[in-house]
């Protein structure tokens, strides 16, 4: 016994999985901005937005704690208070046309607490869930968390989904299919076309007895740059639940404040409610954080300003371009995943890293080799002083 | 589900016959849900640090939390254990309940056993399950407190861990300096036979304490202890869910340890504890609701339960009491109680049949009121 390590053999190898490149990565990260100082490395690894939430957020904010109202800070039932549910409720019915009602809203922390409770709740041992790849590698933890199984399935050239790849990867133990648009890492927002044939897939998969649900992770819904908004799952397929955070759109990341919204169209809705009202006291989260529950309900319709995420994205398109990457144009997010000139882009990963001084992430860290992610929601100064160093890389490695 | 929906069915019966009764004339025990505001100076700090909108204090920070809060953390634990806890020592996490789950996943593997002592929070059984372990029970004495002989024999090869939890929920026991060190030693001699138990402390009320000596602090009795906190109680934030853990410097290889905890804090969807409550709480480790408002309602539950003849123990800490059922089928006996406007939980609800649960986190006047009550009660079963 006296062998027996410290951790659990199971989050053992979970951790080493993840040690390798990300540890030195990190590390040699940390390096550089002590070295050369924060400002002269050009940091687009992270999705930590720096932006601040929309000033009459923090205005609600102050008015809430000016004039506390006794019990703010109390237990509320574990889904949420009921006067923040129904306002998130008319918010989707204004949206979808749908008659959403508090019950099918269920506060979260954050989207990864939203995901993780309904998977605790959907998913028997075994179970499988199609994953669009690439994709949010945590997506992978959530799903083996409860001992089910993601079928990992891979998206078209242009990082839309392959309807008929994933019509091949369900079988009798399929359960759902979790999407994420806009997607993290390549900033594609799915087709209304291709959500369409995916939601006729499931159609008929469910008139042959199969009832697979559509899981939506929408963290990122109000970030998207088109004319068209985002199409709405709710009016395309009855199976939808999707799970979304205000890390992004309000900019309260650290605050953990998202919710699960369930289709008015799913039969079975007060069960699930119940099963997730257990997932998420036996998961430990108990409930959402309450002053932030209070703070979103009435922002519902805000976001940050899109504008400033366009002009980053289009500069920075712009001289990817010019440094001759080859890279699908994100339509959401802000992320975008071009095709790295090197066949190992952890080697190329490295090179940007000790050559220009530009910290990115390697493809496979989102199950896609060969590929990188630029993390764009950093000052616009940034992405200015990151310019020559991303045209001179073109110079050396594509050959301009 | 089918022990813990006990008190989700007490509360919904409950609501039930408020709508039928009026909230007024209902004496509701049921709920853990503290009463008591956070202190007005924490009220206040937390309006200032909203008003001075520092850019990015709603970001995210590292997974284990802010460190000028776990080093402020850190040095409440070194002044009270005199060991060399640094902020690398505490993660931050989403209350207590967040705190074990992310303690169970980076230390159990499927089948691990994680000792329970019983009558006991239902929800350790869900959060040792949660990650493929199995919890294992061990009865308490009569009075509520350690039975070292039921645990020595309740340990196998695939022990893991030991999970405690004083001040209790549901009895209110506080476990004495002398039954811990006496587990600790066992612990150590066990580890000196080459097997590793972890003693994992659950301390959600550690400030609820009504005795004038201090509580006995695990990690100076035992090396490898986890203690997990939250500050529901003590301050009133039950509904901003904010805790932390703090891992024993004594641990000899506490580093793998330390960063798995992490990690699983990340996977298992917490990512990192609420930011501005992280700010808020390291500011005021010392301080505490008042404890001398739940020391009066203790008094006044105690006796009014006394008086009416019920066989219980005055609780050393906690808002609980767990009084003996007068009678041995104790979810009868909640009927019972309900016909007389009174709603508890029954003990089988906690692992223990032949009792029942008192939350007296209320205000003073329900305990007050529902003293004719219980006294009606008392006399069906004289």
């Amino acid at each position: 016994m006296e062998d027996r390590v410290i951790l659990s053999n199971k989050i053992k190898k979970l951790v080493m999985d993840q040690e390798g490149w990300t540890r030195k990565m990190f590390e040699a990260g940390i390096r550089m901005k002590k070295d050369y100082g924060a400002e002269n490395v050009y940091d687009f690894s992270l999705g930590n937005p720096e932006i601040e939430p929309p000033l009459s957020l923090k205005a609600r904010l102050i008015e809430l704690l000016e004039d506390p109202a006794p019990g703010m800070h109390r237990y509320m039932p574990n889904n949420g208070y009921e006067q923040v549910r129904e306002e998130v409720a008319a918010y989707l019915s204004g949206r979808c046309g749908l008659p959403f009602t508090a019950l099918h809203v269920f506060m979260t922390v954050g989207c990864a607490g939203g995901l993780n409770i309904l998977f605790k709740a959907m998913l028997n041992r075994g179970d499988e869930v199609v994953l669009p790849s690439p994709f949010f590698w945590e997506f992978k933890n959530y799903i083996e968390n409860f001992g089910a199984i993601p079928k990992i399935v891979d998206t078209k050239e242009d990082f839309q989904l392959d309807v008929g790849r994933i019509e091949a990867a369900i079988t009798a133990k399929t359960r759902a299919i979790l999407i994420n648009s806009p997607n993290n890492p390549t900033g594609v927002v799915y087709s209304e076309e291709s959500l369409k044939e995916l939601a006729d897939l499931l159609s008929r998969e469910r008139r042959k007895g199969r009832e697979i649900y559509i899981v939506a992770d929408e963290a990122y819904r109000k970030l998207v740059y088109s004319e068209a908004p985002l199409p709405d799952l709710f009016g395309l397929y009855d199976l939808v639940i999707t799970v979304t955070s205000h890390s992004k759109d309000l900019a309260l990341a650290g605050e953990r404040i998202g919710y699960v919204a369930i289709s008015p169209h799913i039969a079975d809705t007060p069960l699930l409610v119940s099963g997730l009202m257990i997932a998420i006291r036996a998961l430990g989260f108990v409930n959402a954080p309450a002053l932030f529950q209070r703070a979103v309900g009435s922002f519902q319709g805000s976001s940050v300003s899109i504008d400033d995420y366009r002009q980053k994205r289009d500069f920075l398109y712009d001289t990817l371009m010019e440094a001759g990457f080859e890279c699908v144009k994100p339509t959401g997010a802000f992320y975008m995943f071009p095709r790295s000139p090197l066949p190992d882009e952890i080697e190329f990963v490295f090179k940007m890293q000790e050559e220009e001084r530009i910290l990115v992430v390697p493809g496979r860290g989102f199950g896609r080799k060969g590929y990188f992610r630029i993390a764009y929601c950093v000052p616009m100064e940034t992405i200015v002083k990151a310019r020559a160093g991303f045209l001179r890389a073109g110079k050396r490695y594509i050959g301009r | 589900m089918e022990n813990a929906s006990w008190i989700r069915a007490m509360f919904e019966e409950g609501e039930r016959l408020k709508d039928l009764y009026g909230p007024e004339s209902l004496f509701d025990f049921t709920l853990g849900n503290p009463i008591e505001e956070p202190p007005q100076e924490l009220k206040k700090e937390l309006h200032d640090m909203v008003a001075r909108q520092t850019p990015g204090m709603h970001r995210y920070m590292s997974n284990s939390g802010y460190g000028d809060v776990r080093e402020q953390i850190a040095g409440f634990h070194r002044e009270n254990s005199l060991l060399p806890f640094t902020g690398d020592h505490i993660i931050m996490t989403v209350g207590s309940a967040g705190g074990i789950n992310v303690v169970m996943k980076a230390l159990l593997d499927p089948g691990d056993e994680v000792l329970v002592m019983s009558p006991f929070f239902v929800e350790f059984m869900f959060y040792i399950g949660n990650h493929g372990g199995v919890m294992k029970l061990v009865e308490t004495k009569e009075d509520f407190h350690l039975d070292m002989k039921a645990i020595e024999e309740a340990i196998t090869e695939k022990t893991r861990a030991i999970l405690i939890n004083s001040p209790n929920n549901p009895t209110g026991a506080v476990y004495h300096e002398d039954e811990l060190k006496e587990l600790a030693s066992l612990l150590a001699r066990k580890k000196q036979e080459g097997h590793r138990i972890f003693l994992i402390s659950d301390e959600a009320y550690r400030k609820l304490t009504y005795a004038d000596t201090p509580l006995p602090d695990v990690f100076n009795l035992y090396d490898d202890a986890v203690a997990v906190y939250s500050h529901s109680k003590d301050l009133g934030l039950a509904g901003e869910r904010i805790g932390y853990i703090a891992v024993s410097p004594c641990i000899a290889d506490e580093r793998p340890l330390i960063d798995a905890m992490i990690f699983a804090n990340r996977i298992l969807g917490f990512i990192n504890a609420p930011a501005l409550m992280q700010r808020l709480v390291g500011k005021f480790q010392k301080n505490s609701v008042d404890v001398s408002g739940y020391r009066r309602k203790r008094d006044a539950i105690y006796n009014i339960l006394i008086e009416s003849g019920f066989d219980v123990r005055p609780p050393a800490g906690t808002f609980y009491i767990f009084p003996k059922s007068p009678i041995e089928d104790d979810i009868e006996f909640i009927r019972v109680l309900q016909q007389h406007h009174i709603l508890a939980v029954p003990g089988v609800g906690f692992g223990r049949r032949g009792y029942f649960r008192l939350a007296y986190c209320t205000e003073m006047g329900v305990i007050e009121r529902s003293r004719s009550a219980f006294m009606e009660v008392g006399k069906l079963y004289r």
